[in-house]
């Protein structure tokens, strides 16, 4: 592998900014290509460079992160592959089962590493869950509880059930993969969105487990002003563990001048280091032939088959099988 | 009506039965009088009967003749789950109120024919659901009612506690329990929605487990969605998952979302907490208003104004319908129209 790291961003919204300043981070020389005219903009932020189309910046990077809206994931990621690129692409791993199959296939085939940015196994609260667990805190876990809200995504796309799936597809892939991450594989899946249209957007997912636990996932897109929450329960045979982003943090600040300084509630993610750059820094490993990361592609797409049988389960009334979704 | 009520205590099965002899003593408008004739079921080291009767100070009869005899004009019913259908039909014989126990039964068979015979009998019917009468509860319930949240599309709730066959080991019985954790925990929750949504429940989908005390007979983790005739939409997690080491014997929470905000609802969340190393363990002393307390008053008012006291028969048996549709959902893996 070339030094230093060279990679191509395909995207330049909202995911894009985290992602190029782990990149950044990482001493990478990032290449940026996007249709929506901010590659430019985001380039000179992060000291890289915009290319005016895929096949320059598949030509300029040795790894591609796709961080496009959903629907083009996959032909994008297609290209990358066959290109013998490595890629990361943003979750979803894809919109449809089809589409995300053929991706996995597709570098299988190519002898290239494809990631999906699963990021929440890479959040160290979750990331402290999850090794809790292993190491038999809990026993068994059996009854999960996961929930995350927050604004309303301010583009379209997010909302339309067509381009992205809509919150249980988009959102709620989240919590879906990191519930089969601690509670293994998801045999039934069923979910309810209400709301939209105007008012706040709420959603409830039934995940039962291969072994028998029950994971309820709740997903929130409400007001501009809501403050993002995350919030989680493993109860199991012997414990159980609780976590809320609105809990205690490190630093809390109350000051009478308003300012930069101070005034709101920190999280306490700001003094650990950003997700974003913990995952890349793991993909970058595995492609420069480290360790395998705690997420595979086939991950990702179990992730996306129990949000895909959430968003059947919702428009049909009944309860729904991942690997209806896969058939 | 004489002027001391006359109220029987029929059984000591349920752990609130000791609760409720305390609260009924207590008043100098009520005359107290207990019997707990069917004990052959409890465990070893369970304290039943005139043993208990004593402990609390109450007077006590050895069969329920003797305290049908005594001519009460109204009964609370602690009896077993599976127990309370017969109970109450004696009560509505007698032509006396009754206050039972949740939940109402354990069957839609149960609970219809109990409701039938008291008001055949014209005799009342109210079903011990006390969250109802958290004056935070209230409170939710105004501001919604006047559309704080302009309209309500869906809600959340939590009813989690350790297994309850520590003090009676009955809880976990499928016969006389008639169920796990769906049967005790569902139905506080489907009360309080009952109470809080204009429309009725249609259909219902529930998942069960018996991951925590894989022992016993019955499940101890489950999950229920109730979708409401409006569309509204309200899941309820009924486990029994609390571990020893928990605080407290568990909790019930309540989120609502509207399409003008969300607010969420602690039933047990005025408590100040701490640790005791005598206990080994954190611990948490509540505070605020004794909802048993509450109810029993909205009881015996009603009972002397001769009204009909809330919440009634007919919530009970609609909260066990949708508990009755859950078990079968959770046994064909499909949502259940009620």
């Amino acid at each position: 592998m070339k030094s230093p790291l060279a990679v191509g961003v395909v995207g330049a919204g909202g995911i894009a900014g985290p992602h190029t300043a782990a990149w950044r981070a990482l001493g990478a020389d990032i290449t940026i290509y996007s249709i929506d005219g901010n590659a430019p903009a985001l380039a000179e932020r992060v000291g890289g460079r915009a290319v005016d189309s895929l096949d320059e910046l598949i030509d300029a990077g040795e790894i591609i992160d796709v961080c496009t809206p959903t629907p083009v994931h996959h032909e994008i990621v297609q290209a990358a592959v066959t290109a013998g690129r490595h890629v990361v692409c943003e979750k979803p791993l894809a919109r449809t089962h089809e589409q995300g199959a053929a991706i996995v296939e597709a570098a299988e085939a190519a002898g290239v590493q494809l990631y999906p940015g699963q990021v929440v196994r890479f959040f160290p609260e979750y990331a402290a869950a999850k090794a809790a667990v292993d190491a038999g805190r809990v026993g068994t876990p059996a009854t999960l509880r996961f929930s995350r809200r927050g604004a309303a995504p301010q583009m379209p796309w997010f909302h339309d059930v067509e381009a992205s799936g809509g919150i249980l597809v988009d959102q709620m892939i989240h919590d879906m993969d990191f519930a089969r991450w601690i509670a293994g594989d998801v045999v039934r899946v069923f979910a309810r969105v209400t709301g939209g249209e105007g008012a706040p957007t709420t959603a409830y997912a039934v995940l039962t487990h291969e072994n028998g636990a029950l994971s309820h996932v709740t997903g929130g897109w409400s007001h501009p002003n809501t403050v993002f929450r995350t919030t989680f329960s493993v109860a199991g045979s012997s414990g159980l563990l609780e976590y809320d982003s609105l809990g205690k943090a490190p630093l809390d600040w109350d000051v009478a001048e308003s300012g930069s300084e101070g005034g709101s509630l920190l999280p306490a993610m700001d003094f650990a280091e950003s997700p974003f750059l913990t995952e890349l820094r793991e993909f970058a490993t595995a492609f420069a032939g480290g360790p395998a990361p705690r997420v595979s592609a086939a991950d990702g797409l179990a992730a996306l088959d129990i949000g895909l049988a959430a968003l059947e389960s919702a428009r049909t009334g009944r309860a729904v099988a991942p690997k209806e979704i896969a058939r | 009506m004489s002027e001391s009520l006359k109220i029987g205590l029929l059984s000591f099965a349920h752990v609130h039965a000791a609760g409720y002899a305390m609260l009924l003593q207590e008043r100098e408008d009520v005359t107290l009088l207990a019997a707990d004739p069917d004990q052959a079921d409890s465990a070893p080291g369970e304290v039943r009967g005139k043993t208990l009767a004593d402990q609390l100070g109450v007077s006590y009869v050895d069969t329920y003749d003797e305290l049908f005899a005594w001519g009460p004009d109204a009964v609370v019913i602690c009896s077993e789950n599976s127990r309370h259908r017969e109970l109450v039909e004696r009560a509505a014989a007698a032509g006396v109120h009754v206050l039972c126990e949740k939940p109402l039964a354990t069957s839609v068979e149960d609970a219809e024919a109990m409701v039938a015979a008291c008001e055949q009998a014209g005799v009342s019917l109210m079903t011990a659901y006390p969250v109802r009468f958290h004056p935070a509860f209230r409170a939710l319930r105004e501001r919604i009612r006047a559309g704080g949240l302009g309209t309500v599309l869906s809600a959340s709730g939590t009813n989690n506690g350790q297994i309850p066959i520590a003090a009676r080991r009955w809880f976990a019985d499928p016969v006389l329990a008639g169920g796990g954790s769906l049967m005790d925990h569902t139905v506080h929750l489907a009360d309080l929605l009952d109470d809080l949504l204009d429309a009725r429940a249609v259909s219902v989908y529930a998942q069960s487990n018996r991951i925590v005390h894989p022992e016993v007979d019955v499940e101890t983790g489950g999950l229920v969605v109730v979708t409401y005739a409006d569309g509204t939409v309200a899941t309820i997690d009924c486990s029994w998952n609390r571990p020893a080491s928990y605080l407290t014997w568990g909790g019930l929470t309540l989120n609502v979302e509207g399409s003008a905000g969300s607010v969420s609802f602690d039933a047990f969340g005025q408590a100040v907490t701490g640790y005791d190393d005598t206990d080994g363990k954190a611990i948490s002393v509540g505070y605020g208003a004794n909802l048993d307390a509450l109810m029993v008053e909205e009881f015996i008012s009603a009972v002397r104004e001769g009204r009909r006291p809330q919440p009634d028969g007919e919530v009970g048996l609609r909260t066990v319908q949708i508990v009755m549709a859950g078990y079968e959902s959770a046994r064909t893996g499909q949502p259940v129209a009620i």
